[in-house]
């Protein structure tokens, strides 16, 4: 998971020295600068943010005013704070004001990314996970009555967001600049993260009200009503019903089914959108024809589609017809929205 | 078992379900309008099953309705639902009664307390 750090100091020639500096380590995180508090505190809103490094002299906006903005705003972004002019003091202030560390200049590069690489090892202390489903994983850690921050990455559209707990309930969560509920929200509707779990949380406030649960079902159900809403509006595929049993593509001269069905999905969902590769292949007839049966049993029409999870490198999406086609699909794709695309009828 | 799936089969538009051993046998049905045909064990239930081999789950779309079939320990469960079904959280529910159940021991043994029970 990508570390960034951000580095704020009104001293450009410090401030490019520190980045130069630490770009040496560009294997352990990244740098971001600020030349200020404010410019700071926007760089906050849009990225996520792992450790804050700051001066404390500045104008428009000191450290220890970015330090409390930081403390109140985002709890679980840790801030070493630095000076030229430093005291016991001062460096009492600073720790009692909620920062991690506080470093004297003139400093080594050494000595500095020493202490972000301590800080930012604790961000993944508690373990990390790759590409799983969120909220199966977080009932458990409610369940688990668990207190601590999870940094998630959604796979898909790489995004970043937290999610504070603390004794297993739902305090916080925060993507960007969104807070609460609606960050929590939009954090349960990743289909796939990598995420990264710290054995604390330094959120204090609750800002989520709802337990966990209720906030999980409120996200799939704001989740389907987007899909329902087609909120990235998916126009239908060029496809018809034949008077037999499935689809057919409406005959192109310029283009085969594979290349029809290729260049609608993706010209609506984007490139990746997760379409891998598309064939006919009659061995899923077996499956195609019980599935059909059911259909008959239950009175539910004509069979047009069946999505196929085989816990394999690729999903399958089956299009009956006289020839079955075969949609390859990654299993991170935005499942809903392709069958949408695929099901919903155009009128020739 | 009613209670076991109690959340599912509150969910919106979900008209019903059914759980199959993996030799076709019905577990359990639990429907909000009768069907006209009981969905009982029978060979057209084991070639369903059978072809449904290797696979973990899958949506199927009807022109009606719309059927999710999830791979469970024991066997598939059966989801029939509408088309306005919200699907993302019959999957997170179906997700939550797999690994909670597991946890807490409930499936083990289930199939035959259910054999009792019907």
């Amino acid at each position: 998971m990508t570390r960034n750090i951000l580095v704020v100091d009104d001293d450009q020639e410090m401030l490019l020295s520190l980045k130069e500096g630490l770009e040496g380590y560009g294997e352990n995180f990244s740098v971001l600068m600020a030349g200020d508090g404010l410019v700071a505190v926007e760089k906050l809103k849009i990225s996520p943010i792992s450790l804050v490094v700051s001066d404390i002299r500045m104008g428009r906006m000191d450290g220890f005013t970015l330090l409390t903005y930081i403390m109140q705003y985002y709890p679980g972004i840790p801030v070493i704070l630095m000076t030229g002019y430093g005291t016991d003091d001062t460096e009492r202030q600073a720790l009692a004001r909620g920062a991690l560390g506080y470093i004297e200049k003139p400093f080594t590069i050494e000595n500095l990314s020493r202490q972000i690489m301590t800080v930012t090892r604790r961000e993944s202390d508690g373990g990390t996970l790759q590409g799983i489903s969120s909220g199966n994983f977080l009932q458990l850690i409610g369940m688990e009555e668990k207190t601590c921050t999870i940094r998630l990455v959604d796979k898909l559209y790489d995004k970043h967001g937290v999610l504070f707990f603390k004794e297993g309930e739902l305090l916080n969560a925060r993507v960007g600049n969104l807070q609460g509920e609606a960050a929590a929200y939009e954090i349960f509707a990743w289909d796939e993260v990598n995420l990264s779990i710290q054995n604390a949380c330094h959120q204090k406030e609750r800002k989520i009200k709802s337990d966990l649960q209720a906030v999980l079902l409120e996200a799939m159900r704001l989740k389907d009503e987007a899909a329902d809403n087609g909120e990235e509006p998916v126009s239908p595929l060029e496809l018809k019903e034949e008077s037999g049993n499935g689809y057919e593509v409406r005959e192109s001269k310029e283009m085969s089914i594979t290349n029809h069905i290729k260049s609608k999905v993706e010209g609506k969902l984007g490139k990746k959108c997760g379409l891998m590769d598309i064939c006919e292949d009659d061995s899923w007839d077996s499956l195609l024809t019980q599935m059909a049966k059911i259909g008959e049993f239950l009175g539910a029409g004509k069979l047009k589609l069946v999505y196929v999870d085989k816990e394999e490198s690729n999903d399958f999406i089956l299009l009956p017809g006289q020839e079955t086609t075969v949609i390859s699909v990654n299993p991170k794709c935005p499942r809903e929205r392709i069958i949408q695309a695929l099901t919903d009828k155009q009128t020739p | 078992m009613k209670k076991l799936f109690k959340h599912i089969l509150s969910t919106e538009d979900v008209k019903g379900i059914m759980l199959f051993s993996f030799e076709g046998e019905l577990i359990f049905k639990k429907f909000s309008s009768p069907l006209s045909e009981e969905p009982k064990g029978s060979a057209r239930w084991l070639n369903v099953i059978n072809s449904l081999k290797g696979v973990k789950e899958v949506d199927v779309i009807f022109e009606k309705t719309r059927l999710y079939a999830r791979r469970t320990e024991h066997g598939y469960l059966l989801i029939l639902m509408g088309i306005f079904a919200p699907i993302a959280m019959i999957r997170l529910n179906c997700d939550v009664l797999l690994s909670s159940s597991k946890q807490m021991g409930i499936i083990k043994g289930l199939r035959g307390l259910l054999k009792k029970a019907n």
